[in-house]
């Protein structure tokens, strides 16, 4: 009785051929499922990396990653000075050790995520390791442990800024599974000013009690 | 731990309650009665069949979670407590959804306003959809009874800053604002509802309903995935159902059968037509999935002058209903206004942002207050809803494509909400939209909120209140179950939770839900026990 047809959404109205395709999830998804294959036949690493040599990553050897793979990593540790500039330490070793745990955290939310969009996002982190899809997608010439903090900025940018629905999905996932691992942990709160659960509770309640 | 944990005693008690997480081998199981959910719908249903004398087992997907989990930690309350941890989202990506999946389902994690059903919607409904039963007048017995239960009321304490910049922005404007009743029973006031109420004050399925069953004998399976009702000709014949792995979200291989005379479903607007579209029930008409409603919502945060602490004090007591009526039920679409809690992890992932400027909105978080409007969606023809439809996996998901309708109404909530800031002396104001600069002045704002473009992606949007997809009415054609949930083509199945609605509510719905399940299992029990 009320039903009517479906995605009349006039204020895209213009322009919208080229822009549909990418912008429905159905053209998104044929896209990216392409490069899911295209990045599994071309050698990209997309099986998690599990344990991570601490040498040189910083890494705590101890933990076994379920969900990214070792080019996951090298994609996140170029992003993230870039993403929580001005917030991540200075001094470069313990900038490292902060990326890293905001690596795990990034991980171990993923695993919550589910089979379903844990598929979402390992067709977002093949589109971006692929080396033409991140040259002709993200316009990211190298491969990304040389690019610059500046380069990954600009790139963020691009993706918020792009008329184009499913990039601005990208950046939005991107930031989002950052932010959220990162700011929402104990030992960022500091910077945005929240002291964390109030003392007085923490002291009388039983959960945190004998713990 | 605490003895003064009911979920505690009862667990030491006896209650039947079994974490599948840890199941070895398949089993077969046998009630009168299998409802598959734990939140506002299913929990109602299984306490009143129980109460009854009838056998009942609650299926949940989610784990059991309690006090001594809810540790007023962001990061591990999503992961834990929510739909895929947090990240659902509608099939473009464009709406984030907020749904819980635990023992309680989001009444876990809810932030405990109490709405009755508005008089209108139901009016509408009755008028519209052949539902007379639940014309205003017949429902209050059953809004007052389930207020009863749950302990709601208005909140007596002040309201937070972060509310009371609302209340005061409506005052300067002449906009009408009343205080938000809620469920909770000697409430700490520290706003933490959204990630388990860690005092045990939040009266939601998981501390009134869930334990009234189990003391009633019922048995409750988590950690079980309910996959498919299997018919033997025209009854459902069991549930097939699967236990997930240690990680909760994987299945495990093992499988249990569920065999009953009477199946209830209150799997949530998603869960409840992706559970029936799997199972191919009879859909003639093709109902299933169809006409799902969201309360679609949109945002504006202002710098307030002084500390607003968003993040403390019970997280939502105060509201408007200015817009929510104003052109009528079926005019130019209404939203109701409200306040979010703002947690870091919260903040930082609903407002988008990265870089330096990301850090420097996040640094000002105890100035930030937030207003959301909550778009009254499905009384227009423009606003015919969403459809749930299923993954090649089988897992349900909600393709919402926003209307040129529902478009000018965000415009317009934008517009209001700023508007309310400043009249309650925010410094700047910031659109929750990707266009968006700080605004800092009333004219300013106006101007620019005028021109930002509404698209998806661009405007963040959100819902934290899924309905419709398995709607209630008295026509075949046009609906999936009648007014009392049983299903129009399958006589031992019926539909308990927010998916029979034919609309949105107009309200945060858990006090909806919970009044139609209450009838509705009266009923059912009635029907049940004269049989056997």
């Amino acid at each position: 009785m009320l039903d009517k047809p479906q995605n009349q959404t006039a204020d895209n109205k213009t322009g919208q051929s080229r822009r549909s395709f990418l912008k429905t999830s159905f053209g998104g998804a044929l896209l990216l499922g392409t490069i899911s294959v295209s990045a599994g036949l071309s050698g990209c690493a997309t099986a998690p990396a599990g344990r991570v040599s601490a040498v040189g990553s910083r890494m705590n050897a101890s933990y076994q990653f379920q969900f990214l793979s070792k080019d996951d990593i090298a994609l996140f540790e170029a992003l993230l000075p870039a993403m929580l500039a001005g917030a991540l330490p200075e001094e470069p070793n313990q900038q490292q050790f902060a990326i890293a745990d905001t690596l795990e955290r990034i991980d171990q939310g993923i695993v919550k995520f589910g089979a379903p969009n844990q598929k979402e996002l390992r067709k977002l982190f093949d589109l971006l390791n692929f080396a033409p899809t991140r040259v002709t997608l993200a316009r990211v010439w190298s491969d990304w442990p040389a690019v610059t903090t500046q380069e990954a900025d600009a790139f963020l940018n691009r993706w918020r800024s792009s008329r184009i629905g499913l990039l601005n999905n990208g950046y939005m996932a991107l930031s989002k599974i950052t932010n959220v691992a990162f700011y929402g942990h104990e030992s960022h709160w500091h910077l945005t000013g929240y002291p964390g659960p109030p003392a007085w509770m923490v002291d009388s309640l039983p959960q945190f009690q004998n713990a | 731990m605490s003895t003064n944990d009911p979920i505690a005693r009862g667990l030491a008690s006896g209650w039947n309650v079994i974490d599948a997480r840890k199941l070895t081998s398949n089993q077969t199981v046998e009630a009168d009665v299998v409802v598959i959910g734990t939140g506002a719908g299913g929990g109602t249903t299984a306490e009143i069949l129980a109460k009854q004398g009838l056998s009942v087992i609650l299926v949940e997907e989610g784990g059991l979670y309690y006090q001594k989990d809810f540790k007023m930690d962001e990061q591990a309350s999503y992961a834990a407590l929510y739909q895929e941890g947090m990240s659902r989202t509608t099939a473009d990506g464009a709406i984030a959804i907020l749904q819980g999946r635990c023992v309680g389902g989001s009444t876990t994690v809810n932030w405990t306003s109490s709405f009755r059903t508005p008089p209108e919607t139901l009016t509408y409904w009755s008028q519209k959809f052949g539902l007379d039963g639940l014309a205003p007048e017949s429902m209050a017995p059953w809004f007052q009874g389930r207020e009863e239960r749950h302990t709601m009321a208005p909140w007596q304490t002040d309201p937070n800053l972060n509310n009371d910049i609302l209340r005061q922005g409506c005052d300067a404007l002449g906009y009408s604002w009343q205080i938000i009743p809620r469920n909770v029973k000697g409430c700490w006031n520290s706003g933490y509802c959204g990630v388990g109420c860690p005092t045990n004050a939040k009266q939601g399925a998981l501390l009134t309903t869930i334990p009234g069953a189990l003391d009633n004998k019922a048995q409750m399976f988590h950690g079980l995935r309910a996959e498919r009702l299997v018919m033997n000709q025209d009854r459902i014949d069991h549930l097939q159902a699967s236990a997930m792995g240690a990680d909760g979200v994987t299945p495990s291989g093992i499988t249990i059968t569920l065999k009953a005379n009477h199946f209830v479903v209150a799997a949530s607007a998603i869960g409840s037509p992706g559970l029936l579209l799997r199972s191919e029930l009879p859909d003639p008409y093709q109902r299933i999935g169809k006409r799902s409603f969201i309360h679609p919502v949109n945002a504006t945060v202002a710098r307030m002058p002084s500390k607003v602490d968003p993040f403390y004090g019970a997280p939502q007591s105060i509201y408007s209903d200015e817009f929510n009526f104003k052109h009528g039920i079926d005019g130019p679409v209404g939203y109701k206004l409200e306040v979010p809690p703002l947690h870091p992890g919260m903040a930082a992932g609903v407002v988008p942002g990265h870089g330096k400027g990301q850090l420097n909105n996040l640094s000002k978080l105890p100035w930030t207050q937030s207003v959301i409007a909550l778009l009254r969606d499905g009384f227009h023809p423009e606003s015919p809803g969403g459809t749930v439809t299923l993954r090649d996996d089988g897992s349900p998901i909600l393709d919402y494509p926003v209307t040129d309708y529902l478009w000018k109404g965000i415009r317009q909530a934008y517009l209001n909400m700023a508007e309310i800031q400043f009249a309650a002396g925010a410094e700047a104001v910031q659109a929750v939209h990707l266009d968006s600069g700080w605004y800092s002045n009333w004219n300013e704002a106006k101007a620019a909120i005028q021109e930002l473009p509404m698209k998806p992606h661009r405007a963040r949007l959100f819902t934290a209140h899924q309905m419709g997809g398995c709607s209630m009415g008295s026509n075949p054609e046009e609906s999936v179950v009648n007014g009392f949930g049983e299903h129009h083509h399958v006589a031992n199945l019926s539909i308990h939770d927010a998916s029979v609605f034919p609309t949105s509510i107009g309200a945060n719905p858990q006090l909806s839900v919970y009044a139609l399940a209450a009838r509705n299992s009266v009923r059912l029990a009635q029907r049940l026990t004269a049989k056997s």
